[in-house]
């Protein structure tokens, strides 16, 4: 062992084609050996291990080595030129992927959009931006949110929680000048966060949904800032009429999922929540908007299946949660997230496209390095 | 004849090293001088927690003549929790850069490592507000974007909320005087926003906008100040978040976005734990391998952040009135 080397390990059972494993620093090196595959017998098209160096640049791209089975359940070695592991620096805001063509999009409760090839996966955050057939038709009152995606109905669509079914929205088709989309690489780099509203549900309690994946927890105190455009401003904090200066909070009695949580405020008499905002006032228009403020928490997160006593805070909120890389907190807290480390992505190989470096249910062993000495 | 030129004759050693180290472009840290300051003691475990009471009900009813004291309150607290997390970044140098650089070079890596640092301080509380502070978008403009560029209506509406919200100024006036070409200043919040933005603010002169030069005295303005709007005074810095190309209008023209911190007293807070800040780590050769070849120097620090008043920040996000393409 050199002196300034670092080394890592471990072993995870895959959920996807795709992993990110947090580390203490950026491996140049890593090896990844799926177990699955290599207890199994041969079979068609299975990784039993891949490699990466980050010093390999092949025709400007830096790909990852394969050893696995052919189509034919040969041994043979290959490569996937893109998106197989790499590397990642979550350390600051405001990255995106590349801006892709919104092609079409069509309204309703939720709303879909195509995007030809658009390589997105459910749980990823993106933005749009000149959503507008002419300019005064299309969906611009939608632009600069962002959206946790929902679903991926195919390669070249997906929706996103809003509800554009109303008269002023316009279906967007033939693929609009000034219509595109980005993904915000690193969306959740400090919990919780402040979270744009696209629909309330008015009651004895009141039922959230979000754009986006809202990282709270039951216990978290809230604060609405929802403009009058949108309908529902008796939820915000202030003005109080009761005790002017003090605002009035929420707290979230119940998460439903990564886009919905309830709070304990009676909003039965309180004007309905509308999207349907005309184009010709988008404009100047702010988004409704719920901003964590504080907890009634005192300890860790729910103990689970396998958890320590106390365990970090973890995101998103509901569904395939992920540690932070800090020790334990009080749930609510506004938590640091930010990390780097390497990813296990799905892309495909070049000479068998249908190999991935792994599948959901694989177990999968792992082992990065950043070395003291490099040639080159 | 024959000339001796330093064709034929050249200097021994081509060259000199100028007698002071050229500056680093830095970028004024702004977040972290609106902020307030705590400290967390040591053994005082992972997370910094905050109360604030919350106002009780003042008693407009009155007592009447029935002799019957009126129901209790029962007094409430808002709980606000910041987890502390750790931060650092070093360099190994080896020993024959030490014996054979010119240059003292552990004295300016250490440096830069102190930048480093504090500029880290100043990105997480830049990074942190844009995630977690409410949002308003631009409207007083005119380029027609989503938000607009800057118009005088939104430095008013901003510092309008944070009024109505019983926001705590940072700043006093400035009570005008007799003095050419300058003018009173307001008691303000403080605006943090992209140096990008100075020729917008510089279009609003006559409108509102008020260069800090104009201002009666420029004694109390920071080195970053420049100018106010009504009652809101601009600091300006390169790091300032913006979101390059991030809004389109109708014809397609892109524009960037930048998010303005609008703040008063307390509305963040940075936290550091029993000063476990600023730890500057020199480790001699002496402890590194067996042939002791290569020394460290590093630091290291602790830090969280809270909005700890969520009704005294606003972020006011505007593109320009054009893209200058800088």
């Amino acid at each position: 062992m050199t002196e300034y080397s670092r080394m890592a390990k471990g072993s995870f059972t895959a959920s996807a084609s795709t992993a990110i494993i947090n580390l203490p620093f950026i491996p140049d090196y890593v090896e990844v050996n799926n177990y699955t595959n290599i207890a199994a017998a041969a079979a068609a098209s299975k990784t039993l291990r891949a490699f990466w160096d980050n010093t390999l640049i092949v025709s400007s791209n830096n790909p990852t080595m394969l050893e696995g089975y052919s189509s034919g359940s040969v041994m043979v070695g290959d490569v996937i030129a893109t998106n197989g592991i790499s590397t990642f620096y979550a350390g600051l805001s405001q990255q995106f992927g590349p801006a892709q063509q919104v092609v079409a999009s069509t309204k309703g409760n939720t709303t879909s959009f195509q995007v030809t090839g658009h390589g997105y996966q459910v749980g990823d955050t993106v933005i749009f931006r000149g959503l507008f057939q002419s300019a005064t038709t299309g969906m611009p009152q939608m632009n600069g949110i962002p959206f946790t995606i929902t679903t991926i109905t195919d390669a070249n669509n997906f929706v996103v929680n809003y509800n554009s079914n109303n008269a002023a929205y316009t279906n967007l088709s033939a693929s609009p000048a000034s219509a595109f989309v980005e993904k915000v690489l690193y969306p959740f780099l400090y919990v919780p966060q402040d979270n744009v509203i696209t629909a309330i549900t008015t009651g004895s309690t009141t039922t959230i949904t979000t754009s986006m994946y809202h990282n709270f927890e039951v216990g978290q105190e809230v604060a609405f800032r929802i403009p009058n455009a949108w309908g529902t401003t008796q939820l915000n904090s202030l003005p109080n009429l009761v005790i002017p200066g003090s605002p009035v909070y929420g707290y979230v009695i119940s998460v439903t999922d990564n886009w919905t949580f309830v709070v304990n405020i009676n909003s039965s008499a309180y004007t309905a929540f509308t999207t349907n905002i005309a184009v010709a006032s988008v404009p100047g228009l702010t988004f409704p908007q719920v901003v964590p403020v504080g907890d009634v928490n005192t300890g860790g997160n729910v103990i689970f299946s396998g958890s320590s006593l106390y365990p970090a805070p973890r995101f998103p909120t509901s569904s395939s949660r992920v540690s932070t890389i800090n020790g334990p907190a009080i749930r609510g807290a506004f938590v640091n997230n930010t990390s780097q480390g390497f990813i296990i992505g799905a892309g495909t190989a070049t000479n068998n496209t249908s190999i991935k470096i792994m599948a959901a249910n694989d177990v999968i062993e792992w082992r990065a390095f950043l070395h003291d000495y490099s040639s080159p | 004849m024959s000339i001796t030129t330093t064709g034929n004759l050249g200097p021994m050693i081509l060259q000199s090293l100028a007698p002071a180290m050229l500056y680093v472009p830095t970028p004024t840290m702004n977040y972290i001088t609106v902020c307030d300051k705590v400290s967390m003691p040591a053994n005082g475990g992972t997370t910094c927690r905050f109360m604030r009471p919350r106002a009780l009900q003042p008693p407009t009813v009155q007592l009447g003549n029935s002799g019957i004291d009126p129901p209790a309150q029962v007094p409430q607290r808002d709980i606000i929790d910041a987890q502390m997390a750790f931060f650092g970044t070093g360099c190994i140098i080896n020993e024959q850069v030490i014996l054979q650089d010119q240059e003292g070079v552990l004295a300016w890596v250490s440096e830069r490592l102190a930048v480093a640092m504090r500029q880290a301080e100043d990105l997480i509380l830049r990074d942190y507000i844009v995630s977690a502070a409410s949002e308003i978008n631009a409207g007083g403009g005119s380029n027609g974007f989503n938000p607009t560029n800057l118009g005088v209506s939104d430095f008013s509406l901003v510092a309008t909320t944070l009024d109505t919200n019983n926001a705590y100024k940072f700043m006093t006036g400035i009570e005008g005087m007799d003095r050419f070409g300058t003018g009173p200043v307001r008691s303000a919040y403080f605006m943090l926003s992209s140096t990008e933005l100075q020729s917008d603010f510089d279009a609003l002169v006559g409108s509102g906008f008020l260069n800090q030069w104009n201002y009666p005295t420029n004694a109390s303005a920071l080195p970053s100040e420049y100018g106010s709007v009504y009652n809101i005074r601009i600091l300006t810095s390169s790091e300032a978040p913006v979101a390059r190309n991030a809004v389109a209008n109708s014809s397609g023209t892109l524009n960037d976005l930048y998010y303005n911190t609008v703040l008063g007293k307390q509305a963040i807070t940075h936290i550091n734990q029993d000063g476990y800040s600023m730890n500057l780590i020199y480790r001699d050769p002496y402890y590194s391998g067996m042939l002791a070849q290569n020394a460290t120097l590093a630091v290291k620090f602790a830090q969280a952040q809270a909005i700890t008043q969520d009704t005294a920040i606003r972020q006011l996000l505007c593109t320009r009135q054009s893209n200058l393409g800088v």
